[in-house]
């Protein structure tokens, strides 16, 4: 089978996109144009940071390729390279890379009273702090950590502008979906016993951790990234 | 001056029109004077609960125009004094009346009534916005299924923005043998969720469906189960203190009789 002419690769810096050596420039475009119309809805409005690699190209052809990108996102940063950037977390110096929020030890904290039903979400670009439940098909997104001082069923992110430093943390963490920066997870299928101790989760090496952070409460349990 | 009450729940099939035919009609048999409005433009269906539809002439549409005086609109019941109905205009839709009319609606009819209970359509859209417009408190009704709290919590916040913070909530259709089995979300489980005061629990009862079809609520019999829990979130609805009903009791008992018969069957085999 050929080779696809042009491939996408989301990663947490943005998109990566392999271009096959030896496609010809119509060929490219073509692919491309399809590959962003399908995505459209997830690309639209969004600052995205282009990284191409693959293929060399003119100058000239760099420019009808960018405004192709530009027509379906904010391009952030732009590099055309020959190499695939390495993702290992020593070449990620995020905070200069993101405009992520850093005031996760000490900063902007928004405190919200009240459960967040389904339907409702409180988002804000620093901490959150949640006085109630978090009920599921609600959703808060915060820059920096989250507390739920309830129960958490709904959805949470944090970090959600980039930090891996943020954790979430809850009396009862039974979240319907956990995301922390550019992670995702979920509780694992079916599943559904209360957790009897206040849980905290965080990511440590590309993995998300829930564990009592309260010492000798409870057992260590691990949710797997998806 | 009287209450309005909307009877609503997001998800459609869970019991509000019955559940607002039978709150009403016991409100109505502790010689209390009130009226039902039917907010389901376009599906109208209190008035067949309510064994009133063949005296409809005008609805609530037309006094909201202005092609009827208010009280045209309004049917009395045939069985009890002080109960009257405004139905919904099956003809027109959602978007015929708006909130500001609907609360100048409830503002009028409030005056003359104890109890203005409001059947709310199912959704969030217009017609729950209508129904919701002129209302004093809330009744969310649920089932004890997620899918049914999910939309009785999404409704309970749209309440909250509405300035109705207070709702309080019947779980209809409750099985109590099924519960222990624990084949189905108790009650506590679903309060725990919505966080909400529970006004009450009406079990799942055959009658209901039987008395519904007959256009006859379920309260005025003596012996059903959910005509008496209606019996009670009336008396609660009007400050008495009223003890939630043992199901498990009658659980036990059907569980008997349940036994008894398979028994015998037994022995005929």
């Amino acid at each position: 089978m050929k080779e696809q002419p042009v491939v996408f690769k989301g990663t947490r810096n943005g998109l990566q996109i392999y271009i096959a050596h030896g496609s010809d420039m119509p060929e490219i475009m073509e692919a491309a144009a399809g590959k962003l119309q399908s995505g459209k809805p997830f690309f639209e409005g969004a600052t995205v940071n282009l990284t191409f690699f693959g293929r060399e190209f003119l100058v000239e052809e760099q420019t009808r390729l960018l405004e192709l990108f530009a027509r379906y996102m904010k391009p952030g940063s732009v590099e055309f390279r020959t190499q695939p950037v390495s993702v290992e977390r020593k070449d990620l110096p995020e905070r200069d890379h993101y405009d992520s929020f850093d005031g996760i030890e000490e900063g902007m904290t928004r405190f919200v009273r009240g459960t967040v039903r389904s339907g409702q979400r409180v988002s804000y670009e620093g901490n959150v702090v949640i006085i109630g439940d978090v009920n599921p098909g609600g959703e808060v997104i915060a820059g920096g950590n989250i507390l739920v001082l309830g129960n958490l069923r709904g959805i949470a992110h944090a970090g959600a502008t980039g930090n891996q430093d943020a954790v979430v943390a809850s009396y009862c963490l039974q979240p319907t979906q956990l995301r922390i920066a550019g992670y995702i997870t979920r509780a694992p299928e079916g599943e559904t016993a209360k957790p009897p101790y206040p849980e905290v989760a965080y990511i440590r090496q590309e993995q998300l951790f829930i564990e009592p952070y309260l010492p000798g409460k409870g057992k260590q349990a691990d949710f797997h990234t998806t | 001056m009287g209450e309005v009450i909307v009877i609503t729940s997001g998800k459609g099939g869970v019991g509000k029109t019955t559940t607002t035919a039978n709150i009403g009609t016991a409100l109505a048999l502790l010689g209390k004077k009130v009226v039902l409005i039917d907010a389901d433009i376009g599906l109208r269906n209190l008035d067949v609960v309510m064994g009133l539809e063949n005296r409809i002439v005008y609805d609530l549409v037309d006094a909201v125009e202005g092609v009827c005086r208010l009280k045209q609109a309004l049917i009395r019941d045939k069985r009890f004094e002080g109960l009257y109905l405004m139905p919904a205009a099956q003809t027109r839709d959602k978007n015929a009346i708006s909130p500001a009319q609907m609360q100048k609606l409830c503002e009028e009819l409030k005056e003359h009534f104890d109890f203005v209970l409001i059947d709310s359509p199912a959704g969030i859209e217009q017609g729950f916005k209508n129904a919701i417009a002129g209302a004093d408190k809330a009744v969310v009704v649920t089932v004890p299924e997620v899918s049914a709290v999910r939309d009785a919590d999404r409704i309970i916040g749209l309440l909250a923005a509405n300035e109705l913070t207070e709702p309080q909530l019947v779980v209809n259709r409750l099985r109590m043998d099924m519960v222990k089995r624990g084949d189905m979300m108790n009650i506590d489980d679903t309060i725990d969720i919505l966080g909400i005061d529970l006004l009450g629990v009406v079990p799942d009862d055959e009658n209901i469906i039987v008395s519904s079809n007959r256009g006859e609520p379920a309260v005025t019999e003596e012996n059903s189960m959910a005509g008496q829990a209606y019996r009670n979130i009336a008396r609660r609805l009007l400050g008495e203190e009223v003890a939630l009903i043992d199901m498990e009791s009658g659980v036990t008992f059907m569980e008997k009789l349940r036994k008894l018969f398979s028994g015998k069957n037994k022995r005929k085999s």
